[in-house]
């Protein structure tokens, strides 16, 4: 069986609609996995209202059972969620995975948003049954074997890996691995080497079908971000390359970035790719496109 | 002939002025299009004119293109809310989309659509 995997929200940070951001989209981190009958999402981002739809459109009033994996709780990945329709209705079932913060589960988490000062409708009211699980290390959905690493975020959060008969797919957002490079300062000085990212996180992602990441800044732009949480996309690609992945989707994109510097920054990473021997191919995750792994 | 115009109210000016803005619009609307760059018969203008159309190598489909590079049934456009939805029907040769091979995608203007060596550029209406 495929797997497939649509984007429904490739925005980082805070919605960006307008014409400026018209190809790659604006709504914020959402993605949608269907492997045989089971669907699995990534992030609540405001991409999640309209996937919630567009099950209904496709789904009818078949009840449904939904796996949702949030890499963390920052406003942009889970905005979506109060909007989310199928979390409203009786009929469907929700299983819900993130980390717990300090002694917040992700209950208290998503729940949180949903209070009155912020949010007309309350979490309790949410007709579906909702099944909350801290997830630290690995999860089964169906024939889907979930895997989480952990990553470096202010605030942590975390990867999930996604294997399903000989594929594999995997999404790690919001991680600064530029923070986890020996002498960042190297990078600097031979922009053009393969950078040294930590071993354990190639073997999470080794041979992944699809890699979809975090690919929010230039390296200019990084000089004056570091410690925010995103990488630089060019250090993304040395990720990729090191684990041998076949795609990599640059994800999170800048609100700033119109799509026209989203192509560039997309061309210099397979620029990158090609000087580092690699058959790579990378691309801008966008708003609307379905791929079949 | 000034008495017909006195019995012309406003109710009924408004209703011309809507129907002629209708009309205005529908003269001035232009359906979406795949132009073709290269293939058989380039270049090579095909208006959405439908609000589902199939592509493929078969004379049964709706556009017809005889390559071999295509397969018989290879894709479909459909339009919904005033977006145009390309989805490759399981094709041998794929779909490429500037380049990446989707399954499917909402298409936006200036987009291109490779199926071998047929290359269509999308033209969004207005």
């Amino acid at each position: 069986m495929s797997l497939f995997v649509k984007f429904w929200g490739t925005r980082g940070s805070i919605p960006t609609p307008g014409p400026r951001t018209e190809r790659y989209g604006g709504n914020t981190p959402c993605i949608e996995i269907r492997a045989d009958d089971q669907i699995i999402i990534c992030d609540g981002g405001t991409g999640l209202r309209e996937l919630g739809l567009d099950l209904l459109r496709r789904c009818g009033k078949q009840p449904l059972t939904l796996h949702l994996f949030f890499s963390h709780p920052h406003w942009d990945h889970i905005q979506g969620f109060p909007f989310f329709v199928p979390a409203y209705l009786p009929a469907n079932t929700l299983h819900v995975y993130g980390a717990s913060k300090q002694d917040r589960t992700i209950h208290d988490l998503l729940s949180g948003q949903m209070e009155s000062v912020y949010f007309p409708v309350n979490f309790g009211e949410l007709g579906s049954r909702l099944i909350t699980n801290d997830l630290d290390t690995t999860a089964m959905v169906g024939n889907v074997r979930v895997t989480a690493f952990r990553q470096t975020h202010p605030g942590d959060s975390l990867g999930f890996a996604f294997e399903h008969d000989g594929r594999k797919i995997v999404y790690s957002t919001d991680h600064e691995h530029d923070l986890l490079l020996p002498d960042p300062s190297l990078a600097g000085k031979h922009p053009g080497e393969l950078r040294p990212i930590p071993e354990e996180m190639i073997e999470f992602a080794r041979d992944a079908d699809l890699l979809i990441a975090d690919g929010q800044y230039t390296d200019s732009e990084y000089q004056k971000k570091i410690g925010w949480g995103h990488p630089r996309a060019t250090t993304v690609v040395d990720f990729a390359v090191r684990a041998g992945a076949k795609q990599l989707a640059l994800f999170h994109h800048d609100p700033m970035h119109s799509d026209a510097e989203v192509d560039t920054i997309v061309a210099l990473c397979n620029s990158r790719a090609k000087a580092l021997g690699s058959k790579l191919v990378v691309f801008g995750a966008r708003e609307g496109i379905e791929l079949k792994l | 002939m000034a008495g017909d115009f006195d019995d012309f109210d406003d109710k009924e000016a408004t209703g011309v002025l809507e129907l002629s803005v209708e009309i205005l619009a529908q003269l001035r609307a232009k359906p979406s299009s795949l132009e073709m760059l290269s293939g058989p018969g380039a270049p090579r203008v095909v208006s959405l004119e439908k609000d589902k159309l199939v592509f493929g190598r078969s004379s049964q489909v709706d556009v017809h293109i005889d390559s071999l590079d295509l397969s018989r049934r290879h894709f479909m456009l459909s339009k919904s809310e005033n977006e145009w939805q390309c989805e490759d029907l399981d094709s041998r040769n794929g779909v490429f989309l500037n380049g990446l091979r989707i399954h499917s995608a909402v298409l936006r203007d200036g987009d291109h659509l490779q199926l071998g060596r047929v290359v269509f550029v999308f033209r969004k209406g207005r």
